[in-house]
């Protein structure tokens, strides 16, 4: 989870990085009056950095895929929901026998 | 004895056994549904800022926008150690979900680095 969530923000500040060298060039390219056709290799080369830095985050950082199979390894346990209709209070412990003094301890 | 339901429980979705529906846990599917969701949600506006910053117009942008959409696809196939089957309960949920909901993200992230980068 910290590792993937670096990975992330790093993409993120690539991204960022990228973005400034494309507000720059095209400053340039005002400058010399030409007209923007893309982006230099440079920065073409740091968004597809930046873009693989963020699939890896976004694959690992949201969390694992859980079986949906009752009947896989980690899905061994089953337990009932606490229920009014699961509940029974005709139970053998009526055979205890009564304490009979039986006040507020404190 | 039953115990009290604690977050690890799965419910259990269970079928006749004249219809003969699969029983699944409803709980982890919708894990799985949410884990999708973020990482799609994640790359669109990932997408849509790299479509901005390219300089992308028009159709190309909405071509780019699928094509980042197929590789996240890919990718969550790889996740799911391409046993789609024990994870969702249909190929339509990994492939389609969160499609549209994505578009509106990377259509705003798309904008907006659009202007940051090539207007302002």
């Amino acid at each position: 989870m910290g590792l993937g969530f670096m990975i992330g923000v790093f993409g993120v500040l690539i991204l960022s990085h990228a973005a400034y060298s494309t507000i720059q060039y095209r400053g340039l390219l005002k400058i010399m009056e030409e007209e923007f056709s893309g982006p230099p290799m440079n920065v073409v080369l740091e968004l597809l950095l930046g873009f693989f830095f963020c699939i890896w985050a976004a694959l690992t950082v949201p969390g694992n895929f859980l079986s949906i199979h009752p009947e896989s390894e980690e899905n061994r346990i089953v337990s009932l929901s606490a229920n009014l209709d699961f509940m029974i209070f005709n139970h053998r412990a009526k055979v205890f026998p009564l304490e009979i003094d039986m006040k507020l301890k404190h | 004895m039953a115990g009290h339901s604690d977050s690890s429980s799965s419910e259990k979705k269970s079928g006749e056994a004249m219809t003969d529906v699969p029983t699944f846990s409803a709980e982890n599917l919708q894990n799985n549904m949410k884990v999708i969701y973020y990482s799609r949600t994640f790359m669109s506006i990932t997408g849509g800022v790299i479509a901005g910053i390219f300089g992308f117009t028009g159709f190309v942008g909405f071509i780019f926008y699928f094509l980042v959409m197929t590789i996240t696809s890919i990718g969550l196939i790889a996740k799911a150690k391409f046993s789609v089957h024990s994870y969702f309960d249909s190929w339509n949920r990994i492939i389609l979900d969160g499609l549209m909901g994505g578009l509106m993200s990377f259509v705003l992230f798309w904008t907006f680095a659009y202007d940051i980068v090539h207007i302002f």
